[in-house]
């Protein structure tokens, strides 16, 4: 385990001079030791890239990059201790599964006995022992992706694990059963563990931490619950929950909110917003039917459903404006077309210019 | 479609197949039971004559044995310089596209060009590389008219003209290589040196047979460096079968049994690289079950 500082830490791969183009623009940042940190965004947006820099197989373009405060930036990829596992399996073709998950430990010098004893041990925890005499590349994605996570955590001296979206490429049966497995390692190994995705459910489900990239740059970072309740930005709003965030544009009135005629109270100061581009944002998790008018009561049309599961988000549409409720589907659907709909307070706020207020 | 009817779209090639490799064939084995030479052309029937004259004929069998240590001899060395060299080229040395097309040049060179070049660095008289041993205070050697030294001359010939071609084919594979295994090795802590015999080397494996192969083929027929060298001298001292057969054949006008020795090279030739085959094979098998 190791606390990672990245200091001022930027990277174009084109070595271009406008930092506007970089894949990832300066930032600095701490990854405490021990905790689960997931990194979330659209692809091309650097998500890797801060991976890469961390391990070393890319050697940013500026700033230094601290483990333990020890200086690591020109250290070798090889001297790091950094466990990753890449976004395909990636295996050792021409090795058995045993000597897949023994190369590190081989690779350190370990004897033959204690190289037998640890990865029985690694083998046992991810339920691969009977096929440690299997030649790897026979085996399916799922297990050789857990013989690349096998790799990193056979390993005694590992200072981070790094995870670059490894369930892309896996079925959805052995995707949950591999997350699960993941999920129970980390806990018997208490590593600091980076994880890269554009799943949002398995980064709020694994993480301690989630931090939304866009563009080079971290948008947000907060716990699963911090970014789900208050985004700081539309992009986050959107970008986290399904169905997105909803947004609808009002005006402040003398240090009151508007939606159209109708007076709005939000958790955010009224004080705090003026000019224009101003939007209320709610979850359609926490949007409500009413059976009338009242305080913070919209009227809206309902446009159609779609059916998730145990859920059901209904469609509507309020002064031109789209707006999702996400509501449970054994509620049954409304009786008509014209709805009342509850945005209570507590859960509502101001965004300006795409930004929280 | 009428059954039978998409054959009858194989028949050009299979009549082409027949007329150029099947014919031949079955036209040289007649041939081995004839007596057909400079004196008596036309194919009478002698029985297996011309194949016993072959089994107790030594220089045939002593030029297979010579061709055996020659061809496996300059096809290693071959692959070792050729995947060193791919291996420095792949790594991005400077002005790599410049040392790429100059590797080529011996690959491109005609067997009289290549004659002249290493005539006059072999030649014993006033030959360069006597002319270097005498510098540094060596004797000459005899390259060209002496057994072992002329053996020696057309392997380095041979390696210089075709370790460009292992070269270019190793390279090829290695710049097809996926980057994530050698990620992952960088990761695991493997030094260069482990990561070239545990994940490059293993990689490589396919290409390496392939190429390995092609050049063993090719290398079992070397004539043309034989015949511009040292035409299979002193005595028969670097005869190689295919100089032996033309010798046979095409100068003394033997062609049945010119034909009965190229027959039982053929044979052995496919039944050597069959075998070669299979082991290479096995060898690059993955581990484990």
């Amino acid at each position: 385990m190791a606390k990672i500082t990245l200091s001022n830490i930027g990277h174009s791969y084109n070595k271009d001079k406008d930092q506007s183009t970089w894949a990832l623009k300066p930032l600095d940042m701490v990854w405490e030791s021990g905790k689960t940190y997931a990194l979330l965004g659209p692809s091309g947006c650097g998500k890797t890239t801060i991976l890469n820099t961390i391990s070393g197989l890319v050697t940013p373009h500026q700033g230094r990059l601290l483990f333990d405060d020890q200086d690591v930036t020109d250290v070798p990829t090889a001297q790091r201790n950094i466990a990753q596992v890449f976004q395909f399996p990636t295996i050792y073709r021409s090795m058995s599964v045993f000597e897949n998950l023994s190369f590190p430990l081989v690779c350190r010098g370990w004897k033959p006995e204690k190289i037998k004893a640890r990865v029985h041990e690694i083998a046992e925890i991810l339920e691969i022992t009977d096929k440690l005499g299997r030649s790897a590349v026979k085996l399916g994605a799922d297990e050789k992706q857990l013989i690349s996570l096998g790799r990193g955590l056979v390993r005694d001296d590992v200072s981070a694990l790094l995870m670059d979206e490894p369930l892309t490429v896996i079925d959805p049966q052995s995707k949950f059963e591999l997350r699960k497995k993941i999920k129970a390692i980390n806990k018997i190994n208490n590593l600091t563990v980076i994880y890269v995705t554009h799943d949002q459910y398995e980064a709020m489900t694994f993480a301690d931490e989630l931090l939304v990239m866009s563009f080079g740059e971290v948008i947000q970072r907060g716990t699963p619950e911090q970014l789900f309740e208050k985004p700081n930005s539309k992009y986050v709003g959107n970008f986290i929950g399904s169905p997105a965030m909803n947004f609808l544009p009002v005006e402040a009135k003398s240090s009151e909110i508007y939606f159209g005629s109708t007076k709005l109270k939000t958790s955010s100061a009224h004080t705090a917003v003026t000019g224009k581009a101003i939007e209320v944002g709610i979850r359609p998790e926490y949007v409500s039917l009413v059976t009338g008018t009242g305080e913070n009561v919209i009227e809206a049309e309902l446009l159609g459903h779609d059916d998730l599961g145990s859920v059901r988000v209904l469609k509507c549409v309020s002064g031109g404006f789209p707006i999702s409720v996400k509501i449970q589907r054994n509620e049954g659907l409304p009786a008509g077309k014209n709805l009342f709909l509850k945005l209570p307070s507590e859960k509502s706020w101001l965004y300006q210019d795409g930004h929280l207020a | 479609m009428k059954k039978g009817y998409p054959r009858f779209f194989l028949l050009p090639g299979l009549l082409l197949l027949i007329a150029i490799i099947i014919f031949p064939l079955l036209f040289t084995i007649r041939v081995t039971f004839s007596s057909w030479n400079v004196s008596q052309s036309g194919l009478n029937f002698i029985g297996g004559e011309n194949w016993g004259e072959m089994v107790r004929d030594t220089r045939y069998w002593s030029s297979l044995l010579r061709l055996f240590y020659l061809s496996f001899l300059t096809v290693a060395i071959q692959y070792v310089l050729g995947f060193a060299i791919a291996l420095f080229a792949w790594k991005g040395i400077a002005a790599r596209r410049f040392y790429r097309v100059l590797w080529l040049i011996p690959m491109m060179t005609t067997p009289s060009l290549m004659a002249i070049i290493w005539r006059s660095i072999f030649t014993e008289d006033i030959g360069a590389l006597n002319g270097l041993l005498t510098r540094v205070g060596l004797d000459p050697v005899n390259w060209l008219t002496e057994s072992g030294p002329a053996n020696v001359a057309i392997t380095i010939a041979e390696v210089w003209q075709w370790t460009p071609f292992m070269f270019l084919i190793l390279l090829a594979g290695l710049l097809s290589l996926p980057k994530e295994p050698f990620m992952a090795a960088a990761i695991d802590g493997a030094s260069a040196w482990k990561t070239f015999a545990r994940v490059t080397f293993p990689m490589m494996a396919p290409i390496s047979i392939g190429a390995i192969m092609i050049r063993l083929i090719d290398a079992s027929k070397i004539f043309d460096s034989v015949f511009t060298l040292t035409r299979g001298g002193p005595g028969n001292a670097t005869e190689t079968p295919a100089a032996y057969i033309f010798q046979r054949s095409l100068q003394d006008f033997q062609i049945a049994y010119g034909s009965t020795l190229a027959l039982m090279y053929l044979i052995l030739a496919i039944l050597t690289l069959t075998i070669i085959g299979k082991v290479f094979a096995r060898l690059s098998k993955p581990r484990g079950i």
